[in-house]
């Protein structure tokens, strides 16, 4: 037992057990610290895309909502009121990224909503100059869970009336 | 030298189990890293593809929109396949009353999306693409808001809308799909399809200018 043991722990030269564990060990966490690395700079990619067209979305609905107040808006209409009320509590939902179920899990979708639409008056004009548009997409991120989506986007804009 | 020998010969290398050892468990290292790598440089490739495909389909989109944003009217013909022609109306910056036409359409032998015959980005498809792998345009269209989507609410909403509104609103379709076809037997074919789309209000449609236009 004795000369066994002298056999792997007193050779002179050459790489003992504990070296090559360790070594291995090193060369193994190096690799996947390297491929990780790789991994979540591809994510964060992925989430800038996402971003991208979250805004593109946003910016969509504003142009809904500007285009109803510049030609289709009257605000004795009941279904123009629940517009001018906004849908915060009742979002809208849609797809904002398509993922290739071969590689990822599920599609990712956001809610699409808008704050009242605000009328701002100038006392020195009459009648309404312009409408206030305030629009949230909020949306998670693979890996969250949270109650209430943590990715925003936010977009203010403004439209005149119609026959202005 | 003898003795230098004898050092040699006696002991100061490996023992036999140790190499034994060493090449089984650097072997089984060796093949895992060899599949992980494989594996991941699959998913790369794939994923720097989807990313090229996402980068263009959104480029188009954008930068068509912020054309049409600016356009005082357009027109709409069918193209090849599932593609419009889109004829964009601006007004002339040095004469008020009159305008010119850009020329939107799908060319889809090249898989280029062109304004006037001259590709948006000319970098896209990529050219070095590997054997088996290409792009293709699958749609390319501009409807009335409600007229093509996938959403039935959109499509109701449309049906309540005046004809103002909906002769001004548009919305863009773009559908791409990357293809990479396997070339060692045993192994599957693979395609992914995406979609862009906007929505875009023409203000111009509906603006004093645009009945200046139609009275001259």
């Amino acid at each position: 037992m004795k000369i066994w043991r002298k056999k792997w722990q007193g050779d002179k030269g050459s790489v003992d057990l504990i070296q090559l564990v360790v070594g291995l060990m090193i060369i193994s966490i190096a690799a996947v610290g390297t491929l990780k690395a790789l991994y979540w700079g591809y994510e964060q990619l992925d989430f800038q895309m996402r971003h991208r067209k979250a805004i593109s979305i946003a910016r969509s609905h504003v142009e809904y909502l500007q285009g109803r107040l510049h030609s289709d808006f009257d605000e004795t209409r009941f279904q123009d009121a629940a517009l001018k009320a906004g849908n915060i509590t009742n979002p809208l939902i849609k797809l904002l990224d398509e993922r290739d179920p071969s590689i990822d899990y599920d599609n990712i979708y956001c809610e699409v909503s808008h704050y009242g639409l605000e009328p701002i008056n100038d006392p020195q004009t009459k009648g309404t100059d312009f409408w206030k548009i305030r629009v949230y997409v909020r949306w998670d991120e693979p890996g969250t869970n949270s109650a209430v989506p943590l990715n925003k986007v936010f977009f203010e804009a403004r439209m005149v009336p119609s026959g202005s | 030298m003898i003795g230098n020998r004898k050092g040699l010969s006696r002991d100061g290398g490996f023992t036999f189990i140790e190499v034994t050892l060493t090449i089984v468990i650097v072997s089984i290292m060796v093949l895992g890293l060899t599949i992980i790598l494989l594996a991941f440089r699959e998913h790369l490739d794939r994923s720097w593809s989807v990313r090229v495909m996402d980068q263009y389909g959104n480029d188009v989109i954008e930068r068509l929109t912020h054309e049409l944003r600016n356009a005082v009217d357009v027109s709409i013909r069918s193209g090849i396949g599932n593609t419009h022609e889109i004829n964009i109306s601006y007004l002339e910056p040095n004469y008020l009353d009159r305008t010119y036409l850009i020329r939107w359409r799908a060319d889809l032998r090249n898989c280029q999306i062109t304004v006037n015959n001259d590709a948006v980005d000319p970098a896209f498809p990529p050219r070095k693409l590997s054997k088996g792998e290409s792009f293709e345009i699958l749609q390319f269209t501009l409807s009335k808001y409600g007229e093509i989507t996938p959403d039935i609410e959109e499509h109701i909403d449309a049906s309540l809308r005046n004809e103002m509104f909906l002769n001004a609103t548009y919305d863009i379709r773009f559908k791409l799909r990357y293809n990479r076809d396997t070339l060692s037997p045993g192994q599957n074919d693979w395609s992914f399809e995406k979609s862009y789309s906007n929505r875009v209000y023409l203000r111009n449609m509906n603006l004093p200018i645009r009945r200046q236009l139609e009275a001259d």
